[in-house]
Protein backbone atom coordinates (compact mmCIF):
# COMPACT_ATOMS: atom_id res chain seq x y z
CA UNK A 1 0.00 0.00 0.00
CA UNK A 2 2.58 2.56 1.32
CA UNK A 3 4.73 1.29 -1.73
CA UNK A 4 1.86 2.57 -4.13
CA UNK A 5 1.45 6.05 -2.29
CA UNK A 6 5.25 6.29 -2.82
CA UNK A 7 5.46 5.76 -6.29
CA UNK A 8 2.58 8.24 -6.54
CA UNK A 9 4.23 10.64 -5.07
CA UNK A 10 8.02 9.94 -7.17
CA UNK A 11 5.45 10.05 -10.03
CA UNK A 12 4.31 13.65 -9.31
CA UNK A 13 7.67 14.33 -10.09
CA UNK A 14 7.04 16.19 -13.22
CA UNK A 15 4.18 18.44 -11.49
CA UNK A 16 6.72 19.31 -8.75
CA UNK A 17 8.19 22.30 -10.41
CA UNK A 18 4.63 24.10 -10.92
CA UNK A 19 3.95 23.71 -7.02
CA UNK A 20 6.78 24.45 -6.10
CA UNK A 21 6.22 27.85 -4.75
CA UNK A 22 3.08 26.50 -2.78
CA UNK A 23 4.80 26.56 0.73
CA UNK A 24 2.03 24.12 1.99
CA UNK A 25 2.91 22.18 -0.86
CA UNK A 26 6.39 22.31 -0.36
CA UNK A 27 6.16 21.34 3.21
CA UNK A 28 4.31 18.43 2.42
CA UNK A 29 6.93 17.18 -0.10
CA UNK A 30 9.51 17.76 2.49
CA UNK A 31 7.84 15.37 4.76
CA UNK A 32 7.36 13.37 2.24
CA UNK A 33 11.19 12.92 1.45
CA UNK A 34 11.62 12.54 5.09
CA UNK A 35 9.07 9.51 5.03
CA UNK A 36 10.99 8.05 2.08
CA UNK A 37 14.57 7.97 3.40
CA UNK A 38 13.16 6.71 6.75
CA UNK A 39 12.09 3.87 5.18
CA UNK A 40 14.21 3.03 2.97
CA UNK A 41 16.77 3.04 5.90
CA UNK A 42 14.39 0.58 7.67
CA UNK A 43 13.99 -1.71 4.71
CA UNK A 44 17.97 -1.61 4.34
CA UNK A 45 18.80 -2.59 8.48
CA UNK A 46 15.39 -5.12 8.47
CA UNK A 47 17.37 -7.11 5.10
CA UNK A 48 20.51 -6.69 6.77
CA UNK A 49 19.21 -8.20 10.53
CA UNK A 50 17.06 -10.72 8.56
CA UNK A 51 20.36 -11.72 6.41
CA UNK A 52 23.10 -11.52 9.47
CA UNK A 53 20.38 -13.98 11.59
CA UNK A 54 19.87 -16.20 8.64
CA UNK A 55 23.89 -16.83 8.92
CA UNK A 56 23.82 -17.30 12.51
CA UNK A 57 21.43 -20.22 11.94
CA UNK A 58 23.95 -21.82 10.10
CA UNK A 59 25.84 -22.76 13.75
CA UNK A 60 22.72 -23.21 15.63
CA UNK A 61 20.51 -24.33 12.76
CA UNK A 62 16.99 -24.78 13.70
CA UNK A 63 14.78 -23.67 10.14
CA UNK A 64 11.70 -25.40 10.88
CA UNK A 65 11.61 -25.73 7.51
CA UNK A 66 12.32 -29.37 5.47
CA UNK A 67 13.56 -27.45 2.03
CA UNK A 68 16.21 -24.88 3.71
CA UNK A 69 17.07 -27.93 5.71
CA UNK A 70 17.44 -29.80 3.09
CA UNK A 71 19.23 -26.84 0.73
CA UNK A 72 21.70 -26.63 3.67
CA UNK A 73 22.11 -30.33 4.09
CA UNK A 74 23.12 -31.30 0.50
CA UNK A 75 25.45 -28.10 0.62
CA UNK A 76 27.58 -29.18 3.44
CA UNK A 77 27.25 -32.27 1.88
CA UNK A 78 28.59 -31.74 -1.38
CA UNK A 79 31.41 -29.91 0.43
CA UNK A 80 32.80 -32.64 2.59
CA UNK A 81 32.48 -35.17 -1.01
CA UNK A 82 34.87 -32.63 -2.43
CA UNK A 83 37.25 -32.25 0.57
CA UNK A 84 37.32 -36.48 0.47
CA UNK A 85 37.97 -35.90 -3.10
CA UNK A 86 41.19 -33.53 -2.52
CA UNK A 87 42.52 -35.56 0.19
CA UNK A 88 43.93 -38.19 -2.58
CA UNK A 89 45.79 -35.39 -4.04
CA UNK A 90 47.06 -33.67 -0.90
CA UNK A 91 50.89 -34.21 0.73
CA UNK A 92 50.20 -37.26 2.84
CA UNK A 93 51.91 -35.68 6.13
CA UNK A 94 49.07 -32.88 5.67
CA UNK A 95 46.28 -35.96 6.06
CA UNK A 96 45.92 -36.91 9.24
CA UNK A 97 44.38 -33.25 10.13
CA UNK A 98 42.61 -32.79 7.13
CA UNK A 99 41.00 -36.52 7.94
CA UNK A 100 40.11 -35.52 11.46
CA UNK A 101 38.86 -31.83 10.09
CA UNK A 102 36.38 -34.31 7.78
CA UNK A 103 35.43 -36.43 10.15
CA UNK A 104 34.46 -33.36 12.35
CA UNK A 105 32.67 -32.07 9.37
CA UNK A 106 30.76 -35.67 9.65
CA UNK A 107 30.06 -35.21 13.11
CA UNK A 108 28.44 -31.72 12.64
CA UNK A 109 26.64 -32.85 9.33
CA UNK A 110 24.74 -35.29 11.61
CA UNK A 111 24.45 -33.35 14.51
CA UNK A 112 22.60 -30.92 12.05
CA UNK A 113 20.06 -34.19 10.95
CA UNK A 114 19.88 -34.55 14.86
CA UNK A 115 18.71 -31.34 15.71
CA UNK A 116 16.15 -30.73 12.89
CA UNK A 117 14.89 -34.45 12.96
CA UNK A 118 11.95 -33.07 15.52
CA UNK A 119 9.93 -31.79 12.59
CA UNK A 120 11.93 -33.65 9.19
CA UNK A 121 9.45 -36.00 7.95
CA UNK A 122 10.51 -39.40 8.99
CA UNK A 123 11.73 -40.53 5.12
CA UNK A 124 14.25 -37.38 5.25
CA UNK A 125 15.64 -38.35 8.58
CA UNK A 126 16.58 -41.28 7.26
CA UNK A 127 17.40 -40.42 3.84
CA UNK A 128 20.10 -38.08 5.57
CA UNK A 129 20.93 -40.74 8.16
CA UNK A 130 21.83 -42.90 5.20
CA UNK A 131 23.75 -40.36 3.50
CA UNK A 132 25.87 -39.43 6.81
CA UNK A 133 26.97 -42.74 7.23
CA UNK A 134 27.63 -43.61 3.43
CA UNK A 135 29.98 -39.81 4.17
CA UNK A 136 31.73 -42.01 7.24
CA UNK A 137 32.10 -44.90 5.35
CA UNK A 138 33.86 -43.41 2.23
CA UNK A 139 35.68 -41.65 5.09
CA UNK A 140 37.16 -44.79 6.52
CA UNK A 141 37.77 -45.92 3.37
CA UNK A 142 39.89 -43.46 2.51
CA UNK A 143 41.72 -43.37 5.53
CA UNK A 144 42.34 -47.01 5.24
CA UNK A 145 43.66 -46.84 1.71
CA UNK A 146 45.90 -43.46 2.43
CA UNK A 147 46.87 -43.97 5.88
CA UNK A 148 46.76 -47.55 6.20
CA UNK A 149 47.50 -48.00 9.99
CA UNK A 150 45.25 -45.86 10.98
CA UNK A 151 42.03 -48.11 10.82
CA UNK A 152 43.52 -51.45 10.95
CA UNK A 153 46.67 -50.63 13.56
CA UNK A 154 45.29 -53.40 16.13
CA UNK A 155 45.91 -55.96 13.62
CA UNK A 156 48.79 -54.98 11.50
CA UNK A 157 51.06 -53.69 14.28
CA UNK A 158 51.45 -57.66 15.39
CA UNK A 159 52.81 -59.47 11.84
CA UNK A 160 53.86 -56.31 10.06
CA UNK A 161 54.64 -53.25 12.05
CA UNK A 162 57.01 -54.62 14.74
CA UNK A 163 59.71 -56.93 13.71
CA UNK A 164 61.14 -54.03 11.15
CA UNK A 165 60.30 -50.40 12.86
CA UNK A 166 59.54 -51.26 17.11
CA UNK A 167 62.71 -53.41 17.55
CA UNK A 168 64.76 -50.57 15.93
CA UNK A 169 62.77 -47.99 17.80
CA UNK A 170 63.40 -50.09 20.78
CA UNK A 171 67.03 -50.14 20.56
CA UNK A 172 67.54 -46.58 20.08
CA UNK A 173 65.73 -45.81 23.10
CA UNK A 174 67.13 -48.53 25.29
CA UNK A 175 70.21 -48.28 24.39
CA UNK A 176 71.34 -44.73 26.15
CA UNK A 177 69.21 -46.10 28.84
CA UNK A 178 71.01 -48.96 30.21
CA UNK A 179 74.04 -47.11 29.83
CA UNK A 180 72.66 -44.72 31.82
CA UNK A 181 71.41 -47.12 34.45
CA UNK A 182 73.13 -50.05 34.24
CA UNK A 183 76.70 -49.66 34.99
CA UNK A 184 76.64 -47.53 38.20
CA UNK A 185 73.30 -49.26 39.62
CA UNK A 186 74.42 -52.52 39.54
CA UNK A 187 77.14 -54.02 42.07
CA UNK A 188 78.81 -57.20 40.97
CA UNK A 189 81.81 -58.77 38.63
CA UNK A 190 82.02 -58.71 35.18
CA UNK A 191 84.49 -59.97 32.48
CA UNK A 192 87.28 -61.41 34.17
CA UNK A 193 89.64 -64.71 33.17
CA UNK A 194 91.58 -66.83 35.66
CA UNK A 195 91.04 -64.97 38.71
CA UNK A 196 90.89 -65.33 42.43
CA UNK A 197 87.48 -62.58 42.85
CA UNK A 198 86.73 -62.01 46.76
CA UNK A 199 84.18 -59.48 48.20
CA UNK A 200 83.21 -59.00 51.74
CA UNK A 201 79.62 -57.32 52.41
CA UNK A 202 79.91 -57.66 56.37
CA UNK A 203 78.37 -54.65 57.77
CA UNK A 204 77.65 -52.94 54.39
CA UNK A 205 74.27 -53.06 52.72
CA UNK A 206 74.00 -54.59 49.55
CA UNK A 207 71.09 -54.58 46.89
CA UNK A 208 71.90 -56.54 44.34
CA UNK A 209 74.66 -58.78 43.36
CA UNK A 210 75.41 -59.46 39.80
CA UNK A 211 78.25 -62.05 38.65
CA UNK A 212 78.65 -62.10 34.70
CA UNK A 213 80.86 -63.49 32.07
CA UNK A 214 83.61 -65.26 33.87
CA UNK A 215 85.34 -68.01 32.97
CA UNK A 216 87.53 -69.92 35.11
CA UNK A 217 87.65 -67.90 38.12
CA UNK A 218 86.89 -68.27 41.87
CA UNK A 219 84.16 -66.27 43.62
CA UNK A 220 83.98 -65.62 47.14
CA UNK A 221 81.40 -63.29 48.64
CA UNK A 222 81.07 -63.33 52.16
CA UNK A 223 78.62 -61.48 54.16
CA UNK A 224 74.72 -61.29 53.24
CA UNK A 225 73.11 -60.03 49.87
CA UNK A 226 68.98 -59.34 48.75
CA UNK A 227 69.57 -60.82 45.47
CA UNK A 228 71.75 -62.36 43.12
CA UNK A 229 72.31 -62.71 39.72
CA UNK A 230 74.75 -65.32 38.07
CA UNK A 231 75.20 -65.31 34.25
CA UNK A 232 77.41 -66.90 31.96
CA UNK A 233 79.96 -68.58 33.95
CA UNK A 234 82.62 -71.19 32.44
CA UNK A 235 84.58 -73.11 34.57
CA UNK A 236 83.84 -71.36 37.59
CA UNK A 237 83.50 -71.57 41.48
CA UNK A 238 81.58 -69.42 43.29
CA UNK A 239 81.01 -69.83 47.14
CA UNK A 240 78.98 -67.14 48.41
CA UNK A 241 77.04 -66.42 51.90
CA UNK A 242 73.20 -66.17 52.75
CA UNK A 243 70.95 -64.23 49.59
CA UNK A 244 67.98 -63.04 51.86
CA UNK A 245 65.71 -62.69 48.63
CA UNK A 246 66.62 -65.00 45.79
CA UNK A 247 69.29 -66.20 43.20
CA UNK A 248 69.01 -66.49 39.25
CA UNK A 249 71.17 -68.04 37.40
CA UNK A 250 71.41 -68.48 33.67
CA UNK A 251 74.21 -70.19 31.09
CA UNK A 252 76.34 -72.09 33.65
CA UNK A 253 78.56 -74.41 32.53
CA UNK A 254 81.16 -76.71 34.24
CA UNK A 255 80.74 -75.12 37.45
CA UNK A 256 80.40 -75.56 41.05
CA UNK A 257 77.75 -73.35 42.93
CA UNK A 258 77.94 -73.13 46.69
CA UNK A 259 75.24 -71.08 47.57
CA UNK A 260 72.48 -69.98 50.66
CA UNK A 261 68.90 -68.48 49.60
CA UNK A 262 65.40 -68.12 49.85
CA UNK A 263 64.74 -68.75 46.24
CA UNK A 264 67.12 -70.43 43.36
CA UNK A 265 66.31 -70.44 39.99
CA UNK A 266 68.80 -72.44 37.05
CA UNK A 267 68.63 -72.06 33.52
CA UNK A 268 70.65 -73.31 30.92
CA UNK A 269 73.05 -74.95 33.18
CA UNK A 270 74.93 -77.87 31.85
CA UNK A 271 77.43 -80.04 33.86
CA UNK A 272 77.33 -77.97 37.01
CA UNK A 273 77.36 -78.84 40.77
CA UNK A 274 75.32 -77.09 42.70
CA UNK A 275 75.65 -77.63 46.71
CA UNK A 276 72.68 -75.21 48.37
CA UNK A 277 70.72 -74.41 51.03
CA UNK A 278 66.87 -73.35 50.21
CA UNK A 279 64.14 -72.60 52.19
CA UNK A 280 61.96 -73.06 48.97
CA UNK A 281 62.23 -75.84 45.91
CA UNK A 282 64.83 -74.99 43.80
CA UNK A 283 64.03 -75.12 40.45
CA UNK A 284 65.99 -75.85 37.08
CA UNK A 285 65.22 -75.39 33.72
CA UNK A 286 66.60 -75.97 30.34
CA UNK A 287 69.23 -77.51 31.78
CA UNK A 288 71.24 -80.91 32.10
CA UNK A 289 73.58 -83.08 34.18
CA UNK A 290 73.34 -80.64 36.82
CA UNK A 291 73.64 -82.02 40.24
CA UNK A 292 73.17 -81.50 44.20
CA UNK A 293 74.27 -81.59 47.20
CA UNK A 294 73.65 -79.63 50.60
CA UNK A 295 75.43 -76.60 51.61
CA UNK A 296 79.10 -76.61 52.75
CA UNK A 297 80.44 -73.20 52.99
CA UNK A 298 82.30 -71.61 56.35
CA UNK A 299 83.78 -68.60 56.97
CA UNK A 300 84.02 -66.53 60.13
CA UNK A 301 80.64 -65.59 61.09
CA UNK A 302 78.79 -67.31 58.57
CA UNK A 303 76.77 -69.24 61.33
CA UNK A 304 75.20 -65.83 62.34
CA UNK A 305 74.41 -64.22 58.79
CA UNK A 306 72.51 -67.57 58.26
CA UNK A 307 70.55 -67.17 61.54
CA UNK A 308 69.97 -63.73 60.72
CA UNK A 309 68.97 -64.55 57.42
CA UNK A 310 66.71 -67.75 58.54
CA UNK A 311 68.91 -69.95 56.35
CA UNK A 312 70.42 -71.69 59.63
CA UNK A 313 68.08 -74.81 59.54
CA UNK A 314 68.89 -77.48 57.28
CA UNK A 315 65.68 -78.01 54.91
CA UNK A 316 66.50 -80.43 53.02
CA UNK A 317 65.89 -78.71 50.19
CA UNK A 318 68.16 -79.15 48.26
CA UNK A 319 67.06 -82.69 46.95
CA UNK A 320 63.39 -81.59 45.88
CA UNK A 321 64.48 -80.13 42.15
CA UNK A 322 61.63 -78.83 40.01
CA UNK A 323 62.28 -79.54 36.45
CA UNK A 324 60.34 -77.04 34.69
CA UNK A 325 61.28 -79.35 31.37
CA UNK A 326 60.26 -82.82 32.91
CA UNK A 327 56.76 -82.67 34.31
CA UNK A 328 56.49 -85.82 35.01
CA UNK A 329 56.32 -87.94 38.51
CA UNK A 330 59.19 -90.08 37.65
CA UNK A 331 62.72 -88.44 38.20
CA UNK A 332 64.02 -86.11 35.75
CA UNK A 333 66.87 -87.51 33.60
CA UNK A 334 68.54 -83.51 33.73
CA UNK A 335 69.23 -83.51 37.58
CA UNK A 336 70.69 -86.06 39.76
CA UNK A 337 71.84 -86.06 43.81
CA UNK A 338 75.49 -85.70 43.62
CA UNK A 339 76.73 -89.24 45.44
CA UNK A 340 78.10 -88.62 48.67
CA UNK A 341 81.72 -89.35 47.78
CA UNK A 342 81.79 -87.29 45.44
CA UNK A 343 80.92 -84.19 47.57
CA UNK A 344 83.48 -81.98 48.35
CA UNK A 345 84.00 -81.39 51.73
CA UNK A 346 83.25 -78.12 53.95
CA UNK A 347 85.08 -75.29 52.31
CA UNK A 348 86.10 -72.62 54.22
CA UNK A 349 87.20 -69.08 52.52
CA UNK A 350 87.70 -67.34 55.98
CA UNK A 351 91.18 -67.61 54.85
CA UNK A 352 92.45 -67.18 51.14
CA UNK A 353 95.20 -70.03 52.01
CA UNK A 354 92.76 -71.90 53.56
CA UNK A 355 90.36 -72.80 50.51
CA UNK A 356 91.14 -76.13 49.13
CA UNK A 357 90.55 -75.44 45.45
CA UNK A 358 88.30 -78.13 43.56
CA UNK A 359 89.20 -79.26 40.93
CA UNK A 360 86.57 -78.46 38.12
CA UNK A 361 87.84 -80.58 35.60
CA UNK A 362 87.59 -83.29 37.68
CA UNK A 363 83.73 -82.49 38.43
CA UNK A 364 83.08 -82.48 34.92
CA UNK A 365 85.23 -85.65 34.29
CA UNK A 366 82.88 -87.22 36.62
CA UNK A 367 79.83 -85.88 35.32
CA UNK A 368 81.16 -87.37 31.88
CA UNK A 369 81.88 -90.66 33.16
CA UNK A 370 78.62 -91.27 35.23
CA UNK A 371 76.70 -91.22 31.64
CA UNK B 1 12.37 -51.97 34.64
CA UNK B 2 14.67 -52.64 31.32
CA UNK B 3 16.79 -55.17 30.58
CA UNK B 4 19.48 -53.07 31.00
CA UNK B 5 18.89 -52.33 34.59
CA UNK B 6 18.49 -56.11 35.44
CA UNK B 7 21.63 -57.08 34.32
CA UNK B 8 23.10 -54.41 35.86
CA UNK B 9 21.48 -55.38 39.24
CA UNK B 10 22.76 -59.02 38.97
CA UNK B 11 26.30 -57.56 38.12
CA UNK B 12 26.31 -55.39 40.90
CA UNK B 13 25.14 -58.33 43.38
CA UNK B 14 28.58 -60.30 42.39
CA UNK B 15 30.85 -58.10 42.63
CA UNK B 16 33.49 -60.06 41.19
CA UNK B 17 36.74 -59.21 39.86
CA UNK B 18 39.33 -61.20 38.05
CA UNK B 19 42.88 -60.57 38.30
CA UNK B 20 46.02 -62.38 35.89
CA UNK B 21 49.07 -61.83 37.61
CA UNK B 22 52.04 -62.18 34.99
CA UNK B 23 55.92 -61.66 34.66
CA UNK B 24 58.74 -63.05 34.22
CA UNK B 25 59.93 -65.77 36.55
CA UNK B 26 61.38 -64.49 39.97
CA UNK B 27 59.84 -61.40 39.82
CA UNK B 28 57.65 -61.47 43.04
CA UNK B 29 54.38 -62.26 41.75
CA UNK B 30 52.99 -65.19 44.52
CA UNK B 31 54.34 -63.09 47.33
CA UNK B 32 52.55 -60.36 46.32
CA UNK B 33 49.46 -62.72 46.13
CA UNK B 34 50.42 -63.89 49.52
CA UNK B 35 51.35 -60.69 51.04
CA UNK B 36 48.40 -59.03 50.30
CA UNK B 37 46.74 -62.06 51.50
CA UNK B 38 48.07 -62.04 54.66
CA UNK B 39 49.82 -65.17 54.40
CA UNK B 40 53.61 -66.59 55.28
CA UNK B 41 55.77 -65.35 52.65
CA UNK B 42 59.22 -66.58 53.91
CA UNK B 43 58.69 -70.07 52.44
CA UNK B 44 57.77 -69.12 49.00
CA UNK B 45 58.57 -71.38 45.91
CA UNK B 46 58.45 -70.69 42.50
CA UNK B 47 55.34 -71.65 40.99
CA UNK B 48 55.35 -74.48 38.83
CA UNK B 49 51.79 -74.09 37.12
CA UNK B 50 49.04 -70.99 38.77
CA UNK B 51 47.29 -70.52 42.29
CA UNK B 52 44.18 -69.15 42.38
CA UNK B 53 43.33 -66.78 45.32
CA UNK B 54 39.71 -65.42 46.10
CA UNK B 55 40.05 -62.65 48.93
CA UNK B 56 37.64 -59.54 49.69
CA UNK B 57 38.88 -56.01 48.57
CA UNK B 58 36.40 -53.45 50.12
CA UNK B 59 33.16 -54.85 48.78
CA UNK B 60 34.58 -56.46 45.81
CA UNK B 61 35.09 -60.08 45.50
CA UNK B 62 38.84 -60.90 43.71
CA UNK B 63 39.50 -63.88 42.04
CA UNK B 64 43.49 -63.51 41.49
CA UNK B 65 44.94 -65.95 39.04
CA UNK B 66 48.79 -66.27 39.66
CA UNK B 67 50.52 -67.66 36.83
CA UNK B 68 54.09 -69.00 37.12
CA UNK B 69 56.37 -67.05 34.87
CA UNK B 70 59.81 -69.32 33.61
CA UNK B 71 59.87 -69.19 30.31
CA UNK B 72 58.93 -73.03 29.26
CA UNK B 73 55.50 -72.20 30.65
CA UNK B 74 55.13 -68.78 29.20
CA UNK B 75 53.07 -69.99 26.36
CA UNK B 76 50.27 -71.09 28.79
CA UNK B 77 49.48 -67.59 30.11
CA UNK B 78 46.68 -67.31 27.19
CA UNK B 79 44.89 -70.29 28.50
CA UNK B 80 43.85 -67.42 31.38
CA UNK B 81 42.99 -64.67 29.37
CA UNK B 82 39.46 -65.20 28.45
CA UNK B 83 37.26 -62.54 30.61
CA UNK B 84 39.85 -61.27 32.31
CA UNK B 85 39.02 -57.70 34.15
CA UNK B 86 42.61 -56.41 35.58
CA UNK B 87 45.96 -57.60 34.66
CA UNK B 88 48.57 -57.35 36.81
CA UNK B 89 52.59 -57.09 34.81
CA UNK B 90 55.14 -57.72 37.74
CA UNK B 91 58.30 -56.17 37.24
CA UNK B 92 61.28 -57.17 39.30
CA UNK B 93 63.13 -53.81 39.29
CA UNK B 94 66.41 -54.87 40.25
CA UNK B 95 67.25 -57.10 37.67
CA UNK B 96 68.19 -55.13 35.49
CA UNK B 97 69.62 -57.67 32.90
CA UNK B 98 66.47 -58.81 31.64
CA UNK B 99 64.10 -55.72 31.20
CA UNK B 100 64.87 -56.14 27.57
CA UNK B 101 62.93 -60.07 27.87
CA UNK B 102 60.50 -57.70 30.69
CA UNK B 103 59.54 -55.44 27.62
CA UNK B 104 59.04 -57.89 25.18
CA UNK B 105 56.88 -60.32 27.27
CA UNK B 106 54.75 -57.54 27.75
CA UNK B 107 54.34 -56.21 24.57
CA UNK B 108 53.47 -59.44 23.41
CA UNK B 109 50.65 -59.70 25.93
CA UNK B 110 48.87 -56.42 25.07
CA UNK B 111 48.67 -57.74 21.88
CA UNK B 112 46.54 -60.22 22.80
CA UNK B 113 42.89 -58.94 21.40
CA UNK B 114 41.30 -61.14 24.73
CA UNK B 115 43.21 -58.93 26.95
CA UNK B 116 42.28 -55.64 25.06
CA UNK B 117 39.66 -54.69 27.40
CA UNK B 118 41.42 -54.83 30.79
CA UNK B 119 43.06 -52.36 32.54
CA UNK B 120 46.49 -53.34 33.23
CA UNK B 121 48.86 -51.90 36.59
CA UNK B 122 52.80 -52.57 36.37
CA UNK B 123 54.09 -53.27 40.06
CA UNK B 124 57.61 -51.84 39.78
CA UNK B 125 58.53 -54.76 42.67
CA UNK B 126 61.37 -55.20 45.07
CA UNK B 127 61.67 -51.24 45.75
CA UNK B 128 63.34 -52.22 48.58
CA UNK B 129 66.50 -53.98 47.43
CA UNK B 130 69.19 -51.11 46.73
CA UNK B 131 70.31 -50.41 43.16
CA UNK B 132 66.52 -51.31 42.23
CA UNK B 133 65.41 -48.68 39.02
CA UNK B 134 62.34 -46.49 40.23
CA UNK B 135 58.87 -47.15 39.16
CA UNK B 136 59.93 -43.84 36.66
CA UNK B 137 62.31 -45.22 35.20
CA UNK B 138 60.93 -48.99 34.52
CA UNK B 139 57.92 -47.14 32.59
CA UNK B 140 60.32 -45.13 30.52
CA UNK B 141 62.40 -48.34 30.06
CA UNK B 142 59.03 -50.72 29.15
CA UNK B 143 58.13 -47.30 27.00
CA UNK B 144 54.68 -47.23 28.80
CA UNK B 145 53.88 -43.38 27.01
CA UNK B 146 53.72 -45.21 23.74
CA UNK B 147 50.81 -47.62 24.38
CA UNK B 148 47.74 -47.92 23.07
CA UNK B 149 45.33 -44.89 24.41
CA UNK B 150 42.38 -46.89 25.11
CA UNK B 151 44.08 -48.96 27.60
CA UNK B 152 43.46 -47.77 31.48
CA UNK B 153 47.17 -48.54 33.07
CA UNK B 154 48.91 -47.38 36.05
CA UNK B 155 52.54 -47.93 37.51
CA UNK B 156 53.39 -48.37 41.15
CA UNK B 157 56.06 -49.20 42.66
CA UNK B 158 56.26 -51.91 45.52
CA UNK B 159 57.78 -54.16 47.39
CA UNK B 160 56.00 -57.64 48.33
CA UNK B 161 58.78 -57.88 50.90
CA UNK B 162 57.69 -54.87 53.22
CA UNK B 163 54.30 -54.61 51.50
CA UNK B 164 54.88 -50.92 50.91
CA UNK B 165 52.89 -49.96 47.87
CA UNK B 166 50.63 -52.91 47.27
CA UNK B 167 47.54 -51.79 48.57
CA UNK B 168 48.27 -48.15 46.47
CA UNK B 169 48.82 -50.68 43.69
CA UNK B 170 45.59 -52.86 43.91
CA UNK B 171 43.10 -50.03 45.17
CA UNK B 172 43.91 -47.95 41.93
CA UNK B 173 43.36 -51.27 40.16
CA UNK B 174 39.82 -51.75 41.83
CA UNK B 175 38.20 -48.87 40.96
CA UNK B 176 39.50 -48.78 37.41
CA UNK B 177 37.74 -51.82 36.87
CA UNK B 178 34.67 -51.50 39.24
CA UNK B 179 34.08 -47.98 37.31
CA UNK B 180 34.33 -49.69 33.98
CA UNK B 181 31.96 -52.61 34.84
CA UNK B 182 29.68 -51.81 37.83
CA UNK B 183 27.73 -48.79 37.96
CA UNK B 184 28.85 -47.03 41.27
CA UNK B 185 26.29 -46.45 43.36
Amino acid sequence: MENEEEAEALSSNPTREALDLDPALQKKRQTMLERLSNRHQTRTDSSLTRRSAESDSASSPSFESTSTFLSRFSNSKSSIESQLAQCRLSDPTQLKPQLDQISSSISDLEKLVAENSYFLPSYEVRSSLKAVSDLRQSLENLSAELLPKKKFSFRNKGPKKDPIAEPKEKEKEKEPEKSGFRVPASPGIWNKKGETLVHNFKGSEVGEFTISDLDSCEVRLMGSVRALFVHRLRNCKVYTGPVTGSVLIEGVEGCVLVMASHQIRIHNAKRCDFYLRVRSRPIIEDSCEVRFAPYCLSYKGIEEELRETTLDEETENWANVDDFLWLRAVQSPNWSVLPENERVGLIDISNSEEVRPLPVLLVSMCAWSKR
Amino acid sequence: MGLLSIIRKIKRKEKEIRILMVGLDNSGKTTIVLRINGEDTSVVSPTLGFNIKTLTYQKYTLNIWDVGGQKTIRSYWRNYFEQTDGLVWVVDSSDLRRLDDCKMELDNLLKEERLSGSSLLILANKQDIKGSLTPEEIGKVLNLEAMDRTRHWNIVGCSAYTGEGLLEGFDWLVQDIASRIYVLD
